[in-house]
């Protein structure tokens, strides 16, 4: 998975979703050279419009309904209130490590529209009345290189009122979690710690810490600009807004999308007789059969009842030549060698789980491997200092369910595809020492 | 010595409970020791190890609760009311049964600390329950001071077993500590020991790469 080469850069058409209207895309731009400049920027937006006083934007950002878009769904609102309350000087932190080795879309938008993403940092900043913001994200030569000389270009210019400073993330899926990220941005490794006491209690330096995801500040600046009922014209009542999705297709085909909230399933995916599986929400997420997923729609009231979730946009079709079990044994591996190794429910009950998926995907597994796991699934959940053991369980059960006529074919000596080609992204290294966690 | 009568009813339950409640209290130290340091029992699930001591530290709190009401009501000596948490403050053997109550106030403490974990501060919970070795120590000194049974025979015995337990599994946790496995290759760890057939970690000691 290399930087380059999945994410759209010049010379490269950005893929809009059917049937997309008001205005879409609203973070990356439809056409024109990317990424955007700040004279392009500023041509097309403006300054960022301060509203002069801390706390202004609050109620603005109540009335659009954003929420975060890192995957929590949280309302934008009510965080940055939680945090402007504090009596000790908060710190603000926009979020760009996308932990999810399958999604795409925070690298997408930090290379395309890092200054729409600077914009809203500078504006939560003001929101809550802080001077110290930064910018969190994985070590990408290029994309750290385009934002150190795009925070250059704006102090030149005197746009900024709060001094960014970039902290770099190690490939750790747990790296974005949120206290992770306090412990990184602090000098500790990036893992994630006991709650209480909350991040926007009590965080970076010991401050109060407002932590968005890089997409909410984007939106953020831009209902900063034209209001709640302009950001609501897209989405649905309940879900307003558009989101970044990052599209896996059934043929191999990646993409980064900008959809509204509420759009079918299936105008972005395509789910004929070639998919047999949708999996939504990345690999927190859940598995969802085709045929259920073309009746859905990408909200969290379709998704919710069915167990899955929005989360940051991750969807990815199955191809019906695919063995689903065998997938999930490989993401299930991936999960429990990203364990903090923390938490003893995680750290055990985890490679336990992906030992027995691996045998639930060879050939005439032993029959015991599914009642194991699932007795295993009981007792890791809920008890994490973060919700990686219950993201894991929710993806295991998912697939347990979803493709359980393959461990029926499993159980006969059969299966789907004998030859075990690889589909789902996944890194090729994980942890092996305490360097890999800073 | 004449039977059991209403007046020594009392006393014969205090000091029965107390020794039931230092038994407890030996129990829940030495499981507290086996949590921290994630072993297990033999032939049990690892969640038993959790489960069983705090279910007995709850189990001990109702004895120890006995335990002191009956010696409070007990009309043969005199401790008041306020020198049940209030050490020191017992006319009756003030220095010996303080031990007591610094016992009881810390036990008191960390249960009800534990039961509101989930709403503290992890580190401030960590830090209390090191006071777990302090109200083991005063219930002990407290035992053997204030109890005219512990000095000889079987209960001396069982004190020092007590005694004894607890340093071995305090001189363990430390042995151990040395011996931890890096939380970083804890999960590559149990994943290794795992089924063999399908499943391996990657080399552990293999040359890092970073993806991206």
């Amino acid at each position: 998975m290399t930087f380059g080469t999945t994410v759209p850069h010049p010379g490269q058409p950005l893929t809009q979703p059917g049937g997309a209207g008001d205005g879409l895309p609203r973070l990356l731009p439809a056409r024109g050279a990317v990424p955007v400049d700040l004279r392009t920027h500023l041509g097309r937006l403006g300054q960022p419009p301060y509203a002069g006083q801390a706390g202004r934007l609050i109620p603005v950002l109540q009335a659009a309904g954003l929420t975060g878009r890192g995957g929590a769904a949280f309302p934008v609102h009510r965080k940055l209130a939680a945090v402007a309350k504090a009596r000790t000087q908060p710190v603000v932190i926009g979020n760009g490590a996308e932990s999810e080795p399958a999604s795409e879309k925070d690298k997408s938008l930090l290379w395309i529209s890092p200054h729409l993403v600077l914009d809203g940092l500078q504006l939560a900043a003001e929101a809550v009345g802080s001077d110290a913001a930064g910018l969190y994200l994985h070590r990408h030569p290029r994309l750290l290189e385009n934002l150190h000389a795009a925070i250059a270009e704006r102090a030149a210019a005197g746009m900024d009122r709060a001094g960014v400073e970039i902290f770099e993330a190690p490939h750790r899926f747990l790296a974005g979690e949120e206290s992770a990220l306090a412990s990184r941005v602090n000098g500790g490794p990036a893992m994630p710690r006991f709650k209480p006491p909350m991040v926007f209690e009590r965080g970076v330096a010991g401050r109060p810490t407002l932590v968005h995801n890089v997409e909410t500040l984007a939106h953020l600046a831009l209902i900063a600009r034209f209001g709640p009922d302009w950001f609501r014209a897209a989405g649905t009542d309940a879900e307003p807004g558009s989101m970044l999705c990052t599209l896996h297709q059934a043929d191999g085909r990646r993409d980064v999308v900008e959809t509204e909230l509420g759009t079918p399933l299936r105008s972005l995916l395509t789910l004929d007789g070639h998919t047999q599986a949708v999996l939504s929400g990345g690999y927190h997420g859940a598995w969802l059969p085709a045929a259920d997923a073309a009746r859905m729609t990408l909200s969290n009231a379709d998704l919710r009842p069915a167990g899955a979730f929005v989360g940051a946009g991750v969807l990815a079709a199955l191809p019906a030549d695919r063995c689903g079990i065998a997938e999930a044994a490989r993401v299930a591996r991936y999960l429990a060698l990203e364990s903090a190794g923390q938490c003893g429910p995680c750290f055990n009950g985890l490679p336990r789980m992906a030992a027995a998926m691996a045998e639930i995907a060879s050939p005439r597994p032993d029959p015991r491997a599914v009642t194991d796991m699932i007795r295993w699934a009981g007792l890791v959940q809920g008890r994490g200092a973060c919700h990686h053991p219950d993201g894991a369980v929710r993806f295991i059960r998912s697939a347990l369910h979803v493709f359980r006529d393959e461990i029926t074919r499993h159980g006969q000596g059969r299966c789907v595809d004998p030859a075990r080609r690889p589909f789902l992204p996944l890194p090729d290294s994980t942890a092996l020492s305490a360097a890999d966690w800073s | 010595m004449s039977g059991i009568t209403q007046s020594t009813a009392l006393w014969y339950a205090s000091r029965a409970t107390g020794v039931v409640s230092l038994l407890l209290l030996t129990g829940v130290t030495l499981l507290g020791v086996l949590v921290n340091r994630q072993g297990r029992l033999p032939g049990l699930p690892r969640f038993v190890v959790t489960g069983l001591h705090r279910n007995l530290s709850l189990l001990a709190v109702a004895f120890v609760a006995i335990h002191v009401l009956t010696a409070v009501l007990d009309p043969y000596v005199t401790i008041g009311l306020v020198a049940i948490v209030i050490p020191f403050a017992s006319p009756y053997k003030p220095l010996w049964l303080g031990l007591g109550a610094i016992s009881l106030d810390l036990v008191l403490a960390l249960i009800l600390t534990s039961l509101a974990r989930a709403r503290l501060n992890r580190r401030f919970w960590r830090g209390l329950h090191w006071f777990a070795y302090l109200a083991w120590g005063s219930a002990t000194a407290h035992s053997l001071t204030s109890s005219t049974d512990m000095h000889s025979g079987v209960l001396l015995y069982l004190v020092i077993a007590c005694i004894a337990a607890v340093a071995g599994a305090v001189i363990w946790r430390i042995t151990q500590a040395g011996r931890e496995v890096p939380r970083e290759e804890r999960a590559a760890a149990t994943l290794d020991m795992m089924s063999p057939r399908s499943v391996r970690a990657p080399a552990r000691r293999g040359p890092r790469e970073n993806i991206h």
